[in-house]
């Protein structure tokens, strides 16, 4: 059994008019797998009957949405970009913060928080006494908001790349799942944002991570995504993208700079800004 | 007194997770209907026990073509290969014991757990034994139970009423 | 790189050996702790060690001290897998001398995952 050729494409089009993610021939099988748990829940024999049940309930599909944008996602996920955070990007931003002492990132496209949780473990570790760190998390699923602010996570999602060391130090067990202590909740804070649209108010930060989110956009969007996110670098900052993004043809507004194994990318300033300005801050 | 057990919720929470690892994503855990039993035919059944804090035994009842199929999928053998009796054993007690584990992790620790018990057929419940959750589940369209029992080890107390500083 | 494989289930040795021999490894499996130690008071000096907790005859938590006393063996990665998933009991693996901890049920990308941690990942990993 598998999915029909209009139901698949009823599924991409709908994706992609609400989140410009896309869906190309050959993820049948993806859409399918994501679909199928949705359609045996509402009491529809095959993904088919799902799909015409999405044409006239709005609800389902916001959980279609939902369940076809998750990432699938570990703690500390290619380890090498964690790496990077503690040797050098995390220390220059010290450098660069010093008045202030308050550090800013920004986990964009964070699903269910692994990224930011895991970020917000590496500060707890490695940032100097008497500074504070605030890491916003955005994604375009509200579903996925929630789950970060419960900060719970299955067993089987614990087992994904956290360090034991970590398991014991920052969780606590709640019935089946495990809970991240309320001091890195602290830390994380959530916001609705769509990448592929108008960014709300946002600060400039000192962090950027957009990782494995790009590859999901046709080329145009990753252009402005890209210009939009610039815009929300603070000047020295740096963002990280997935091991297989870059930002493309984009030259003349950012840099690369090898930092271990990942590509750290900096925003250069527009012409006639250069210099450093102290980086205006919105409220979040 | 009321015997303590884990939730519904957090139960069932434990035993998706234990099939979708290792018995693949394809075919959901599913509520049962009301009135569909185990069946008539050979059921395989396991039992382990908790004692400590917390004391019970949890036990799962599969029919013999889930105990089969489960079997075939954590070897990683093709459908219709011989299995022997002591392979289907095997893997209905790994199920038992990785669902038992995680059920001692739901209620008051530390306590520890058995090594499994598995059976062809059932296993008669001690009667100091009181059933506290019970999850009737159908999965790739046979039905299955997984059971938490709670021993009452203490006698109830003439007054368990009001405990003062 | 070679993988010791300590679990009272032949089922999930099975699924272990599957894992890890996808990731280049030789393996050689025992049913509980002593049969373990058998190994490598044998000869076999293994990289990893994958340790289940409840097993007869001797546990994997014994299996860890022992292992840990004795300065032969400093160089063995200890890697408990296991459906004992209290958070003290977590700690007292570690504290004995376990270095990472995987708790059942898992996927196999999470045995990947925490080789990688440990740097162990040896062969290339299919995406």
């Amino acid at each position: 059994m598998s999915i029909a050729e209009s139901s698949f494409h009823y599924v991409a089009d709908l994706v992609r008019r609400e989140t410009s993610m896309l869906y190309e021939q050959g993820k049948e099988y993806l859409v399918e797998a994501r679909l199928l748990p949705l359609a045996r829940e509402a009491g529809d024999s095959d993904v088919d009957v799902y799909v015409s049940r999405l044409m006239t309930d709005a609800a389902e599909r916001r959980k279609a949405i939902d369940a076809l944008t998750i990432n699938e996602t570990s703690w500390f996920r290619d380890n090498a970009p964690y790496q990077a955070f503690t040797d050098v990007l995390l220390p220059q931003a010290i450098a660069a913060r010093q008045a202030t002492r308050k550090i800013s990132i920004w986990s964009a496209a964070c699903s269910s928080g692994q990224e930011a949780y895991s970020l917000s473990m590496l500060l707890d570790q490695h940032l100097p006494l008497g500074w504070t760190a605030e890491i916003l998390a955005t994604d375009v699923s509200t579903a996925m908001l929630g789950r970060v602010k419960a900060g719970r996570y299955s067993q089987v999602e614990m087992n994904r790349g956290l360090p034991a060391t970590h398991l014991v130090r920052y969780f606590t067990r709640v019935g089946s799942e495990w809970e991240v202590s309320a001091d890195l909740r602290r830390i994380v804070t959530t916001q609705h944002l769509n990448l592929a649209t108008t960014f709300p108010p946002l600060p400039t930060f000192d962090i950027v991570f957009l990782r494995n989110v790009l590859i999901y956009f046709d080329l145009d969007t990753k252009r402005d995504i890209l210009r939009r996110v610039h815009a929300r670098v603070a000047p020295g900052g740096s963002l990280l993208l997935g091991s297989s993004e870059t930002t493309l043809d984009l030259t003349d507004s950012w840099e690369r700079e090898a930092v271990g194994r990942v590509q750290v990318h900096r925003p250069v300033p527009a012409a006639g800004a250069f210099g450093l300005t102290a980086p205006t801050r919105a409220a979040v | 007194m009321i015997l303590e057990g884990p939730t519904y919720t957090d139960l069932h929470a434990v035993v998706d997770e234990v099939w979708s690892a290792f018995l693949g994503p394809e075919d959901p855990l599913l509520p049962a209907l009301p009135d569909t039993g185990l069946g008539d035919g050979v059921t395989w059944s396991a039992a382990t026990s908790v004692t400590g804090a917390w004391n019970g035994v949890v036990t799962v009842e599969i029919p013999d073509v889930v105990a089969q199929t489960a079997t075939e999928r954590m070897l990683g053998l093709a459908p219709g290969e011989d299995l022997s009796t002591e392979d289907v054993a095997d893997a209905v007690g790994e199920l038992v014991n990785m669902i038992g584990g995680n059920v001692k992790s739901l209620m008051p620790g530390p306590s520890a757990l058995s090594l499994p018990l598995v059976a062809r057929g059932t296993i008669a419940s001690p009667s100091d034994l009181t059933e506290v959750s019970c999850l009737d589940l159908t999965w790739a369209g046979s039905p299955l139970r997984v059971s938490v029992l709670a021993r009452r080890d203490v006698p109830a107390r003439a007054t368990d009423k009001q405990e003062s500083a | 790189m070679h993988a010791l494989i300590i679990d009272d289930s032949r089922a999930m040795r099975s699924i272990l050996r599957r894992i890890v021999t996808d990731l280049g490894y030789d393996t050689t499996e025992a049913e509980h702790g002593q049969a373990a130690l058998d190994h490598m008071e044998g000869g076999l000096v293994p990289d990893l060690c994958l340790i289940d907790w409840n097993m007869p005859v001797m546990d994997g938590y014994q299996f860890v001290q022992r292992v840990r006393d004795d300065p032969r063996w400093r160089d063995v990665t200890l890697m408990m897998v296991t459906t004992e998933s209290e958070h003290g009991q977590i700690v007292r693996a570690l504290a004995a001398g376990a270095h990472e901890y995987v708790i059942k049920p898992f996927t196999p990308d999470a045995i990947v995952d925490k080789l990688e941690l440990l740097g162990l990942l040896v062969a290339e990993v299919p995406a």
